[in-house]
């Protein structure tokens, strides 16, 4: 099948100087603002930089996605700029493409190997939390019983967020994690993991959460609990529902990522490979800020694609 | 030639067909070997320390207070010449030195007063982020293909400076004591806040 590809691919021209310049924009879901913002983004840098863009809605499937991928390659797009469905599932899909010799150039999620993409531009979920995991421990001042909630489990950005906070919270004693569970980076799923929590814990201090979304129905559940005023709540993405509960003193962190950064920078990688580079470092961090209650006024304006 | 003499041919043949395809060695062996291509973060971080960032880190550094000057005056150009960041975004990192004054040993910091009248805190408490590993510049991100090595090379970077650093920085910092330091400082680009400076001490003398 593959071999088929690789030949009607030949057929189709990709060097031909006639056809229009092409990027593929592969995007997980658009039924989730944040993914809308990363593809878009994409899209937008590559018509910069004078290529067509056409964005392709795996809808969380990874069958889907290997039937874009196929599309993408006999379509002769010069290049893919992909968020997977699945670390692992999606690897074949992106292996095809090298075999056919399209570049593909992972966004916010990782495909778990380090040969097949030609780089990964990825959030530095680790390093925002470890961020994070200093402010929990200042502000708790190192004392205390706490809840963390974590988003899927089979996903490696709530392990490396889990890991890079409790690289820090874990060293002190004095804080306690009563327990820990999924909320599937889910708003309701989250203020129903609390809700039952709370019935066997009443007197926690903190819960940290792997998202926003998780965070904001952390939150419900709390007022709820009428413990809004005693419980500090922290979440990670920068949500703009979030950046305005830290400003409403509400929320009380949050790990900014930016997936403008990454669209760009994945757009600005592949027609850099299509005009000759190779040296692309295998994983490239995307920096994440720790937006708290203290600097939220130097986040007025937040960035837009 | 009878028969015995070929079955005996035939088995003396299948035996040294067998013999020489199976291979026996310890498990010990094996894991050892397998663990030789493994990245070893503490010997990574060690080596670093030991041979690239203090023999070179106070030449590299760039002054605190001249740093603080330029940021005021054109703050893109300091940050073009003096930070660094494995990764990209607007978390950056300075490579900086400095001299001064204890002015206060609190529980999670030394404050100094430089010379020049600015302030800097010299962390003893929370030593956490990137900043000792990628301040200097001299670690490149192509040398390395997964993110959790890059994240043990800061975690060991920062053991190695609670080991070795904030033990005597700590028993030595008497208000009015002078003090040089080679730190590390993290700056946001887009959103800059130089207030509070808070300073991961490297070398202190």
């Amino acid at each position: 099948m593959i071999w088929l590809l690789l030949l009607l691919a030949s057929c189709t021209g990709k060097t031909d100087t006639d056809q229009p310049k092409k990027m593929a924009v592969i995007v997980s879901t658009l039924n989730n603002p944040w993914f809308v913002v990363l593809a878009e983004g994409a899209a937008a840098e590559a018509k910069r930089l004078g290529y067509e863009a056409k964005i392709f809605d795996s809808q969380n499937n990874p069958a889907l996605e290997a039937d874009h991928f196929e599309n993408a390659i006999v379509s002769g797009f010069g290049a893919i700029l992909l968020n997977p469905t699945d670390s692992e599932g999606s690897i074949v899909n992106v292996a095809k493409a090298k075999e056919a010799g399209v570049p593909v150039f992972c966004m916010d999620r990782e495909v778990n190997a380090s040969d097949v993409a030609t780089s990964q531009i990825l959030s530095d979920n680790y390093s925002g939390c470890v961020a994070i995991g200093e402010y929990f421990v200042q502000t708790m001042n190192r004392r205390g019983s706490y809840v963390e909630i974590l988003g899927m489990v089979g996903d490696n950005n709530t392990w490396n967020r889990s890991k890079g906070f409790h690289s820090v919270v874990d060293r002190y004693p004095g804080l306690k994690m009563v327990a820990q569970q999924s909320g599937d980076f889910d708003r309701n799923k989250a203020m129903d993991v609390l809700e039952s929590i709370l019935q066997a814990h009443p007197d926690i201090d903190a819960v940290f959460c792997g998202n926003d979304a998780m965070a904001l129905g952390a939150y419900q559940a709390l007022v709820s609990a009428g413990k809004v005023q005693i419980v500090k709540v922290f979440g990670f993405d920068g949500a703009d529902d979030v950046m305005t509960s830290i400003r409403d003193r509400k929320i009380r962190a949050t790990g900014l990522q930016s997936p403008q950064t990454m669209a760009k920078t994945a757009a600005q990688f592949a027609d850099q490979w299509l005009n000759g580079k190779r040296d692309f470092a295998q994983r490239i961090p995307v920096a994440v800020e720790l937006i708290t209650q203290a600097n939220i006024a130097d986040y007025e304006t937040p960035d837009k694609p | 030639m009878n028969k015995g003499m070929k079955y005996g041919i035939g088995l003396a043949l299948v035996g040294l067909i067998g013999y020489n395809s199976v291979y026996l060695r310890p498990l010990s062996e094996v894991r050892a070997a397998g663990a030789l291509g493994k990245f070893d973060p503490a010997r990574y971080a060690e080596t670093f320390w030991t041979n690239k960032l203090l023999p070179t880190g106070a030449e590299r550094a760039v002054e605190l207070s001249s740093l603080l000057a330029q940021l005021k005056t054109d703050k893109n150009k300091a940050f073009d010449a003096h930070a660094h960041a494995l990764g990209i975004g607007n978390i950056r990192y300075f490579l900086v030195k400095g001299e001064g004054v204890v002015s206060t040993v609190g529980e999670t910091d030394v404050t100094v007063q430089l010379t020049t009248g600015a302030t800097a805190r010299l962390a003893t408490e929370y030593i956490y982020s990137n900043a000792a590993r990628d301040a200097s510049g001299l670690i490149q991100i192509t040398e390395f293909s997964n993110t959790a090595d890059l994240n043990s090379v800061a975690a060991e970077l920062n053991d190695i400076i609670r080991k070795r650093v904030v033990p005597g920085l700590r028993s030595d910092a008497k208000p009015g004591r002078k003090i040089r330091f080679v730190g590390a400082v993290e700056l946001n680009r887009a959103h800059l806040r130089v207030g509070e400076l808070s300073v991961i001490p490297i070398q202190v003398f």
